[in-house]
């Protein structure tokens, strides 16, 4: 009775073994503590001027095996944060962000290119201002863990990738050496469902 | 050799709530010129004995383009970022004889990391201590140029109340003439790094990372 007993979870084990080593991809929802897309711009060709979205939800589907994956990012546009209230408020106006009128940005990708089991780089679009254009995202570290106080896997890592505004309709300052380059710096992680 | 704390302790922002030095409830005393007033008067500016004849100028932080951000690696995986709002202090500048002194103080409070609960616990006992730390300082007497350019600032950074020394490396540093208003203003980028642990903080070791890598935006304006 106990041996087929064990028999029969070793035949379940290795059945759920099985499935996970051949399976397709898992979920990740992204943790908004550990997730921050931050922009640097120069500021009047002497300082670099840094803000973060502090808002943004979404979800990543991973492929470890199969190397794919897919991800759609939402950010708050009014969510943007300088550490100065007058700077965030000119940001969210219609000089920048327009935020009354598109309060999201958002990011989508479905190309996921791989080093080894690591994440590499990630394409797709980002839809700033209304308007959609190709971004890909540049994997600066990637790795997964088990997250010892939430007891799950965890995948992330430092992205980054420098968009042209005036490409999204964004051209506030250029003529007053506002740069139309901006780097963006993303911290990642999301937690497996 | 100065203390590392600005002179006129008495100009801290009560509590760490943070005023600026431009901000509506500055006392007289606590105006940037009368702080390098006192910095000079204890004999801080470098060379200030030496060089009577130089051209030392005296600049006044603007809080706005000034930061101070923080990056570390979280479970070895992506790197956490925040950084400190209120920053205030002032610098002397001698571009001829390529010179200089910098004071700041740091309001520990100030830090914000665009996550409520994480900066909560960031201002608590465990790491900055921020009630009874509200202040960090930097207090640095060593400017060094490369040619015309400044090239680093080396100092003093008490931070919990341990004092360790750090060399800032300017990664641009530049001067502008504004027209509106009318002013001249010195800023760069500068950049460090430090274990904190060397601070006292070790909280969350070895999942949170010891390097703290420090990126620091700052713009002065001559006085």
């Amino acid at each position: 009775m106990t041996m087929t007993m064990t028999k029969t979870l070793l035949a379940c084990l290795i059945a759920a073994g099985a499935v996970t080593a051949h399976a397709e991809s898992a979920t990740y929802a992204i943790d908004p503590s550990h997730t921050f897309v931050t922009f640097e711009a120069n500021h009047m060709g002497t300082s670099t001027l840094r803000g973060r979205f502090d808002k943004k939800e979404g979800s990543v589907t991973l492929d470890k095996a199969g190397k794919s994956g897919k991800a759609e990012i939402t950010i708050d546009a009014t969510s943007v944060d300088t550490g100065v209230a007058a700077l965030d408020t000119h940001l969210k106006s219609k000089d920048f962000f327009n935020a009354a009128e598109f309060g999201t940005a958002k990011f989508t990708a479905d190309k996921f290119a791989f080093n080894g089991d690591k994440v590499s780089e990630v394409a797709g679009t980002l839809t700033l201002l209304g308007k959609t254009q190709p971004v890909t995202l540049k994997a600066s570290n990637f790795n997964c863990y088990l997250n010892p106080m939430l007891k799950r896997e965890v995948c992330g890592g430092d992205f980054e990738t420098t968009i042209t505004r005036t490409q999204y309709g964004m051209s506030y300052g250029l003529a007053y050496g506002l740069p139309d380059n901006i780097r963006l710096l993303i911290q990642i992680e999301a937690v497996k469902q | 050799m100065l203390a590392p704390r600005l002179p006129g302790t008495a100009c801290d922002p009560p509590g760490g709530s943070g005023l600026a030095w431009g901000g509506p409830a500055r006392r007289p005393e606590c105006s940037p010129r009368r702080i390098l007033l006192r910095i000079v008067a204890a004999g801080g500016i470098a060379g200030t004995g030496a060089a009577t004849f130089a051209a030392p100028q005296n600049f006044a932080i603007d809080p706005a383009p000034t930061h101070v951000h923080w990056a570390l690696k979280h479970f070895g995986t992506s790197t956490s970022r925040g950084r400190f709002d209120t920053i205030n202090g002032a610098i002397t500048l001698d571009r001829e004889a390529r010179t200089g002194s910098a004071s700041f103080t740091i309001a520990t409070a100030s830090i914000s990391t665009g996550f409520a609960p994480f900066d909560g616990l960031l201002r608590g006992p465990y790491l900055l201590a921020t009630t009874e730390y509200p202040s960090a300082y930097f207090v640095s007497q060593r400017f060094t140029f490369d040619g015309d350019k400044l090239a680093s600032v080396t100092g003093d950074l008490t931070l919990r109340g341990v004092s360790q020394r750090l060399t800032l490396r300017a990664l641009r540093f530049a001067c502008r003439t504004d027209t509106e208003p009318a002013r001249e203003v010195c800023g760069g980028d500068f950049e460090t790094e430090f274990d904190r642990s060397a601070f006292g903080i070790t909280h969350s070791l070895p999942f949170v990372a010891d390097k703290v890598r420090v990126l620091i935006q700052i713009e002065a304006v001559r006085l």
